[in-house]
């Protein structure tokens, strides 16, 4: 019986905490050809680890990676028009077009 | 009998002296809230915010800084000094334009010089008002390590009218059982182009003891105060800093915080 409760623990505070938080992501053209994005949430959690996708004006994926341990990511400009993805899982998606990526 | 006239009178000069005292280190920008980057104008200046009182001459101030994960920013260099029309008078104060990019707290900071009340001593208000973008929590709740600081224990740029705002009152990094904290609202809206306020106030007090609450931490240092009112709030715990004397006079090192309440709505 014990070995179950102690398996039960961590999936209860997984739960727990995603419910209580919102995703965040901000995208900025750092004016040098790169571009850095940071994700968050409304919790205060961390969002290392979490999988970012660059997709092109086709919806083709330019680029996927993860956060690191800062929750930032730094890449490449792409040419012409682009879209930043913030993918922590369903409700948790977030897409910011290059649009609304400035300086 | 006689002993006792005496306590009531010195009592009653106590009193008077304590609502005299009520100044109050802005470190003003109108929204602490922001959904996109966005380059905040600040306005430092000593006063009485609740009545639009008497304006005091602010020094150079010692530091003025801001801290983002954990980083701390000198913004020194970005004050810019000017003069503050308050209804009575003028008063040297400092301004500056400072960009906030990244999600998370920005905890601004300002140290001023202390400033010596003719016939009371010196006062020093560290000053703090903490600013949001993107709705991530970051720096809000860790001390800045300031001499003198009120910690906030609810978030505060994200508080309804109604709310309870807490804190907790440190000095030199440890609780002050028992801290007098005074409360003042921002009654006259900032006109930030003009450096004035508006003459007119939201409220109309029924009486001075409506200017200034007063309340008390308990035995570790915290405090709660509800607040009724949008718009600004400003706390300041008062002579709670190690240092008591600057230049052979008193000086009171007191910690303020400033808070922002919404409509519920």
């Amino acid at each position: 019986m014990k070995p179950l409760s102690y398996a039960l623990a961590p999936l209860l505070l997984i739960s727990t905490s995603a419910l209580a938080h919102t995703p965040l992501f901000a995208c900025y053209d750092n004016a040098d050809g790169t571009v850095l994005c940071e994700g968050g949430f409304s919790d205060g959690s961390s969002a290392a680890g979490v999988t970012i996708r660059v997709l092109g004006d086709d919806g083709a994926v330019l680029l996927e990676s993860q956060l690191n341990h800062l929750s930032e990511i730094e890449f490449d400009k792409p040419d012409g028009k682009y879209t930043a993805v913030f993918d922590a899982g369903e409700g948790h998606r977030l897409e910011i077009p290059s649009s609304r990526i400035l300086p | 009998m006689l002993a006792l006239t005496r306590t009531l009178a010195v009592a009653a000069l106590v009193t008077l002296a304590a609502t005299a005292q009520a100044h109050f280190q802005l470190l003003y920008t109108p929204q602490l809230n922001h959904a996109d980057p966005a380059t905040l104008p600040f306005k430092l200046v000593f006063t009485h915010p609740a009545e639009n009182g008497p304006v005091m001459d602010m020094a150079d101030p010692e530091a003025f800084f801001v801290v983002h994960r954990g980083e701390r920013t000198d913004l020194l260099e970005q004050l810019k000094p000017i003069t503050w029309q308050g209804a009575e008078n003028q008063g040297r104060a400092f301004e500056a334009e400072i960009p906030v990019r990244r999600i998370g707290d920005h905890v601004f900071v300002l140290v001023p010089a202390p400033y010596l009340e003719e016939g009371e001593g010196y006062i020093q208000q560290f000053t703090k008002t903490i600013v949001n973008r993107g709705g991530a929590p970051t720096d809000w709740n860790e001390p800045v390590g300031l001499p003198a600081e009120i910690l906030p224990l609810v978030k505060p740029y994200a508080l309804y009218t109604g709310m309870l705002f807490s804190g907790q009152v440190l000095s030199d990094g440890e609780p002050v059982p028992g801290a007098e904290i005074e409360v003042e609202f921002m009654n006259h809206d900032v006109i930030l182009e003009e450096n004035r306020m508006r003459a007119e106030g939201h409220l109309e007090f029924p009486s001075p003891a409506f200017e200034t609450f007063v309340t008390h931490a308990d035995a570790n240092g915290i405090f709660h105060f509800a607040l009724p009112h949008a718009g600004f709030w400003g706390f300041s715990a008062v002579e709670v800093g190690p240092v008591t004397e600057h230049q052979g006079e008193p000086l009171s090192q007191e910690a303020v915080i400033w808070v922002q309440a919404h409509e519920l709505r």
